[in-house]
């Protein structure tokens, strides 16, 4: 009974006050004057993640105990979780909202949790069935040029991918010594692209083997040849015999571990590059001093490669800087100067500038040079745009010749690994676009992630389906009454004795207890995960369920627009507009 | 976080006219959600004898029995006594009253009936005021609040009634506080309650957003915040004697409470000092009576 009750006469009345008839005629949702609606917004950390993860959405899974969705969700984004799980330099959890609250939520090791859980099971991607007949060519099989691959085979091209090396994986499998990843959990991931149909020719040399011109074969382009030779001191002596580049020491190392080198063995320069070079060299039991020109605070190595080097008994040297590579008695005698810290520079680190009269001498069996790398430009065909010693990408992901794509440490100078696998990705995006006829610089600008540079390729290969508001969601918008303090979960890392004996694995993966009680801790910021604290909280029963099924509805007939909703929700996924007159 | 989880059943339906953000409509919800359909309320006047619709209407599915203001206790004890007769065992008999129906004007007949032990539910819905005929204070109205009869050239100069306190030297088997930020620890209390005999106390919190002057979305807060800043604590005292705090571990000073609410717009640092000091006295008086 809905409708509203009339009496023809007073004998029609009932002969007391009993009601007759519910209240569901009057439709209390005329009286609002702002309405609520379920309207998902961005996380910061799926924003701050260069590959475009889907974060939320899969930490998610993994606390629904659906460790296989929390593995689909991600290879959507990213072929390489096992990778970046262990590798990446994680900019997701410096912006992770629960940082103001206690500590963020490691996200690192939830997805290290998640690829090495899929390991076990031997999941795989689903292989491509129907193949397009435009064939694309990548040169270059790091981490760039096979995101790109994946994501072209997975949007169903022919795809060649050249490497000059006898090995796939480029910087991942030479510049990352096997004690930080191991080398069968990249075998894994790369494998897993092999086998949606992508060809991997080895040893091919671009510009020696292969030029642009032998590629009329294939439609599109895609160079990633990163960026390997070591940038040198420019200083007097560094060519001399006993001079080694970090990037040339660690690919030895990595490669074959049986490596010649002396006793003592300093290290010049404060990035990853040195720090690997110098605790792979402890590992061969050798010593290892690093020379850093700042202080620790400017140090470009990631904060837990510089703990964990000093722990295993790398000495770091700050403030000084080399100006001489000399001999004595047989050793590499190492002219210094001391340096202070003045005022900011344009990279917003305090500038070293030397003290006067201040030289010291550092002797080492070997000195090795990590100040950084950049791109050799030697191979690369004529008609790409070089500026500032990166190769230019326009907006649409094209480099100056029509069809021909770049990507990777190449295209940039933010050299990290998930910025590498983002730019693959925006390749593929791109070259899928231009071989359609489409605007991809439209489609690139449709799919950013918040306000970007991330990139969702679900949201390319999806336009139609629900999208996020772009607007980041801030830790002010959450409602802290529904967290408890908890205590950040991390991998354990094996004894600092054990450590140094060799090349294994430093830390270990999650156990599935200790990875749901992580996952738990996430506020999943702007995404519904159907809590009901609306459905429990409506004054006017107004939020929508089917028997048990939430349904993500708001009743506007009934709503009064009170927004209890809106305050109560705890992630913001709730937003409350002005109603229309 | 912990999904909260309430029973799926709804018993308070649509179209009601509780204003935008009620507290109370929540604590209807909730409740009726706990004690099921197999419940005759007795409601004495208050903002619920209009919130369900006017006659022929009634948005409650559940038998409702509307009662004079002073009868709430003494109408429901009739209602169980004419069950009783019948042999019904099984139907629950509740009284809904507000604050002024329980605190002032029904306080007479609610002890005669504890004092009677009669087997019913005494919900009093606490808003701290007669809200439905324009905010005049109640013996619930807290020390120093706005009201229309306790304006703030004067505002009201006595504490609340512990209502609880008196209710508990009636030695009735059951009484306990609750409020919306806390639905389960609200339905396992009515649960509870509804498994006992005799005369059970239910005080429940439900802010009030036009007669405590605050926005329609903050009332859960506002329940919430009255929990931890101690001015209204969770606490069952079974037999008059057995006392169980549910204390909330995040404490708030009192400010954060008031600083929500128009009602207390017009206090002075002076004032909140003062209601502090009250709060705090008030909880040293509830844990002594819980240790003794």
């Amino acid at each position: 009974m809905s409708k509203q009750i009339t009496f023809k006469s007073v004998s029609e009345m009932p002969m007391i006050s009993v009601s007759l008839g519910d209240m569901d005629w009057n439709k209390t949702g005329t009286w609002r004057t702002q309405r609520p609606f379920y309207e998902d917004k961005t996380p910061p950390c799926s924003a701050a993640c260069p590959a475009g993860n889907d974060i939320v959405a899969f930490i998610q899974k993994i606390a629904q105990e659906d460790f296989e969705g929390a593995w689909n969700i991600i290879k959507e984004e990213n072929p390489f979780p096992g990778v970046c799980g262990r590798v990446c330099f994680h900019p997701c959890e410096s912006k992770c909202n629960r940082g103001s609250f206690d500590e963020p939520v490691a996200i690192h090791a939830l997805e290290r949790f998640v690829a090495d859980f899929a390991f076990r099971l031997n999941k795989k991607t689903g292989k491509a069935r129907e193949k397009r007949k435009e064939k694309v060519a990548i040169i270059g099989s790091g981490p760039a040029g096979m995101s790109c691959a994946y994501h072209l085979a997975r949007l169903h091209y022919d795809v060649t991918v050249f490497e000059s090396f006898s090995l796939a994986g480029g910087m991942l499998r030479m510049g990352i010594p096997s004690y930080r990843l191991p080398k069968n959990i990249l075998d894994r991931e790369l494998s897993d692209i092999e086998a949606l149909g992508v060809d991997i020719r080895t040893g091919v040399s671009l510009g020696e083997d292969l030029r642009l011109e032998d590629l009329k074969d294939y439609q599109a382009v895609f160079i990633s040849t990163g960026a390997h030779r070591s940038r040198g001191l420019h200083i007097p002596g560094e060519k001399e015999k006993g001079v080694l580049s970090g990037l040339d020491l660690l690919k030895k190392i990595n490669l074959s571990k049986r490596v010649k080198l002396g006793d003592k063995i300093a290290v010049i320069g404060g990035g990853n590059t040195a720090m690997d070079v110098a605790r792979s060299v402890i590992r061969l039991g050798k010593k290892a001093t690093i020379l850093y020109r700042r202080s620790r605070e400017e140090m470009p190595a990631f904060e837990d490669e510089i703990v964990e080097a000093l722990e295993e008994g790398v000495k770091i040297r700050y403030l000084v800087n080399p100006i001489r590579v000399g001999q004595k008695d047989g050793l590499k005698r190492l002219e210094c100067l001391r340096m202070e810290l003045s005022e900011k520079d344009e990279s917003g680190r305090r500038r070293p500038v030397p003290i006067p009269n201040s030289n010291l001498f550092i002797d080492a069996d070997h000195v090795v040079i990590a100040a950084g790398e950049e791109i050799e430009a030697s191979f690369l065909p004529e008609g790409l745009e070089k500026k500032e010693g990166i190769v230019l990408t326009q907006r649409d992901g094209s480099a100056g010749i029509k069809g021909v794509f770049a990507g990777g440490d190449l295209t940039s100078n933010q050299r990290t690994i998930a910025h590498a696998i983002g730019s693959g990705k925006k390749g593929a995006m791109a070259i899928d676009a231009f071989l359609k006829g489409k605007d991809a610089e439209g489609a690139i600008i449709q799919n950013l992630i918040g306000e970007g540079p991330s990139l969702s390729i679900w949201g390319y290969l999806h336009p139609d389906e629900r999208t996020r508001n772009p607007q980041i969601v801030k830790f002010e918008e959450l409602n802290m009454d529904y967290f408890e303090p908890a205590k950040r979960q991390q991998e354990s890392k094996s004894a600092v004795k054990e450590r140094i004996k060799g090349f294994k694995e430093v830390s270990s993966t999650l156990s599935e207890g200790v990875a749901l009680d992580e996952a738990e801790r996430c506020f999943s910021c702007g995404t519904c995960n159907e809590c009901e604290n609306c459905y429990v909280f409506c004054p006017d029963g107004s939020i929508l369920k089917r028997e048990e099924l939430f349904s993500h509805q708001v009743d506007y007939d009934y709503c009064k627009g009170c927004g209890i909703c809106f305050t109560e929700c705890p992630r913001g996924a709730i937003s409350l507009k002005e109603e229309a007159k | 976080m912990n999904k909260i989880k309430v029973p799926i059943t709804e018993n308070l339906g649509h179209g009601h006219l509780a204003c935008a953000g009620c507290g109370a409509a929540i604590s209807m919800r909730l409740t009726l959600k706990a004690l099921g359909e197999k419940t005759i309320m007795v409601f004495p006047a208050s903002c619920w004898s209009i919130v369900p619709g006017f006659w022929p209407y009634s948005s409650y599915r559940i038998t409702a029995v509307h009662a004079g203001f002073v009868t709430g206790a003494a109408t429901a004890s009739g209602v169980r006594a004419a069950l009783d007769v019948r042999g019904d065992d099984e139907t629950l008999v509740a009284v809904w009253a507000g604050d002024g129906g329980t605190f002032d004007i029904g306080l007479q007949a609610l002890s005669g009936a504890a004092e009677r032990n009669e087997n019913l539910l005494y919900i009093c819905n606490d808003n701290e005021g007669y809200m439905n005929t324009g905010t005049q204070r109640s013996s619930a109205t807290p020390l120093l609040a706005w009201t229309t009869t306790t304006p703030v050239m004067q505002p009201k100069e006595n504490p609340k009634k512990d209502i609880m306190a008196i209710m508990a030297d009636h030695h009735i088997p059951y009484a306990a506080t609750a409020t919306i930020a806390y639905p389960e620890d609200l339905i396992r209390k009515l649960e509870k309650a509804k498994g006992i005999r005799g005369t059970r106390f239910i005080h429940l919190f439900s802010p009030c957003p036009p007669g405590w002057k605050m926005a329609s979305e903050q009332s859960v807060k506002i329940s919430r915040l009255a929990v931890r800043s101690r001015i209204f604590p969770l606490y069952e005292i079974e037999n008059g004697r057995d006392y169980t705090i549910q204390e909330e571990q995040r404490v708030v000073p009192v400010r954060e409470y008031l600083k929500l609410q128009g009602r207390f717009s017009h206090l002075t640092e002076k004032d909140i000092e003062i209601t502090q000091a009250n709060v705090d006295d008030t909880w040293e008086r509830l844990l002594r009576r819980a240790r003794c």
